[in-house]
């Protein structure tokens, strides 16, 4: 009891606030690197899953990226990457850190995205293209909208898992709230360590809540009630991902 | 401090299990005629088994059957095993093993004084403690080749009116430790104008350091890369770091003089820069810690 009362008054002290080794600014630094990893990673998985499922091509080769880029550890990734930002004047911390949790994000946002697209109905593809719709049209107007939920599924499961691992950071003389968790390690402070381990599943938690009511937003309203009560191969490759 | 900062309660707790499964032969042995005499180490890290192999190799020289114990995980597990007689001997550091033994020791800068100190707490436990060698593995600034030559920096009092500009990187533990930030900053009056948190002594802070990441690094003294990468230690001209200089103690019980002076004809010839070299041999060049053991007693003639 005692050492939890200690977390809370960790948590609750404005002086650990404050400065820029406090927690708000380590907060506002985990959020950028989480934001611009995902980011950068939708910049490239959107478009190759929306190809690969609109063409319907391609699918073994991004299964076993996607796979692999979930079995490398993003500490190996980081400890790769980092002799070579070194070498390129990127210097530490910040883009070794992108860099890993830019290929953390990719697998989910990926995945999700060709099997949403794949996934809609072939009889209604061919009516909207009997109807006259361009490729694109079919793409854009059909196709993406319905599988809009799993593409944000798709994203919502990387922003949690890249939140959780941007404390590696830290690792490698970055901020973000590894800090504490590194920094409390090394100077032996469990309170320190366990306050910061709090902080990050409360970003997460607080990103899942955030994507879940943009993934409702996004869920066409007919489609609302249906899916809810038969997930579709979509909802279950959103699962998969999450367990990665 | 190196010994007890870079223990992992994990790796302290498999090497505990290997060093009690290791230990047990240890006792037997040692009631013949010339004694068989058990060579340990403080820790089993390079530099630790390099000296003790030393240990082990002159003895062996002199006639005496050396059975080695170069796998204690940590100073956790070998000084009990020292004071109980399992092992007989084993090279130490003179601060890291005072403030072992007593964590509220006054540590210095100051060889003599901190083995003046040790004496009395080892004699209590049944140990001797040797003539200290000059080599000392401690704490120290670091530089690249480069900035020494630039920046005109031999020793640390010398960064104290350009570290402004400088960035220093070293263990997380810096802003909190006596022999890092605040005792640079209380003893020498040096403030750097950023600091990066790395790793303890390890390939990060190297990387750092060679990439021009940070200005200064806080290496060991004796870290086998800084002679490799042709970096600079500056001299700790105003002794902030505690004294870690290598020294064999060895178990009562077992020593006469002979041992002794074949002890003592080892650390008369350790150096800070030899036992630097001999540490990029294994950890860099990855020969075998014996066979730099051996190299090194026979070019300096004790073999």
């Amino acid at each position: 009891m005692n050492y939890l009362a200690e977390v809370t008054r960790w948590l609750t002290d404005p002086q650990n606030w404050a400065g820029p080794a406090g927690i708000g600014n380590r907060l506002s630094e985990h959020v950028q690197i989480s934001l611009l990893s995902v980011a950068l990673a939708c910049v490239v998985a959107l478009p190759a899953g929306l190809a690969i499922g609109h063409l319907r091509k391609g699918r073994f080769v991004v299964v076993s990226v996607a796979n692999l880029g979930r079995a490398i550890p993003s500490f190996a990734i980081l400890a790769l990457a980092l002799p070579v930002t070194i070498g390129l004047g990127l210097g530490l911390g910040f883009w070794p850190t992108v860099i890993a949790l830019f290929l953390l994000a990719i697998p989910p946002i990926l995945t999700n995205t060709y099997v949403g697209i794949e996934g809609v109905d072939a009889d209604t593809v061919e009516a909207a293209r009997g109807m006259g719709m361009s490729e694109a049209e079919v793409l854009f107007r059909l196709e993406l909208p319905l599988a809009a939920p799993l593409v944000v599924a798709g994203v919502r499961t990387s922003v949690v898992q890249v939140v959780a691992t941007a404390t590696l950071a830290a690792l490698v003389a970055w901020g973000g709230l590894g800090r504490f968790i590194i920094d409390g390690f090394a100077i032996r402070d469990n309170v320190q360590i366990l306050g910061g381990a709090i902080l990050v599943a409360a970003l997460a938690v607080a990103a899942e809540l955030l994507f879940e009511a943009l993934e409702r937003l996004v869920t066409p309203i007919t489609a609302r009630s249906k899916q809810a009560a038969m997930p579709g191969p979509g909802a279950e490759a959103a699962a998969t991902g999450r367990q990665a | 401090m190196r010994r007890s900062r870079n223990l992992v309660l994990g790796a302290a707790l498999l090497a505990a299990t290997l060093a009690l499964a290791a230990c047990r032969p240890g006792g037997d042995g040692a009631q013949d005629g010339k004694a068989t005499i058990v060579v340990g180490v403080s820790g089993a890290f390079a530099e630790n088994q390099i000296v003790a192999e030393m240990y082990a190799q002159v003895l062996e020289n002199a006639g005496y059957e050396v059975t080695r114990q170069l796998d204690l995980g940590s100073r956790e597990i070998s000084q009990p095993a020292l004071e109980r007689g399992e092992i007989h001997i084993k090279p130490e550091y003179l601060s890291t093993l005072l403030l072992f033994l007593d964590e509220n020791a006054q540590a210095s800068g100051n060889p003599d004084e901190v083995a003046a100190a040790l004496e009395p707490l080892l004699e209590e436990r049944g140990v001797k403690l040797l003539p200290f060698s000059e080599a000392d593995d401690t704490n120290a600034l670091v530089v690249t080749g480069q900035t020494a030559q630039t920046r005109n920096l031999s020793k640390v009092s010398d960064l104290a009116p350009i570290a402004g500009q400088l960035t220093f990187g070293g263990p997380p533990e810096c802003p909190n430790r006596p022999f890092c930030i605040p005792g640079l900053k209380g003893v020498y009056g040096i403030e750097f104008g950023d600091f990066k948190p790395l790793d303890v002594g390890g390939p990060l802070t190297v990387a750092a350091l060679e990439g021009g990441e940070i200005h200064v690094a806080l290496l060991f003294s004796t870290s086998g890369v800084i002679g490799r990468k042709g970096f600079v230690v500056l001299e700790d001209d105003k002794e902030l770091q505690q004294a870690d200089n290598i020294v064999p103690v060895v178990l009562e019980s077992v020593l006469n003089s002979e041992i002794e002076d074949l002890l003592n004809s080892v650390s008369a010839r350790l150096t800070t820069e030899k036992i630097t070299e001999l540490n990029a041999k294994v950890e860099v060049d990855q020969t075998d810690p014996s066979e730099v053991a051996r190299g090194f007693l026979e070019e300096e003639g004790l073999l």
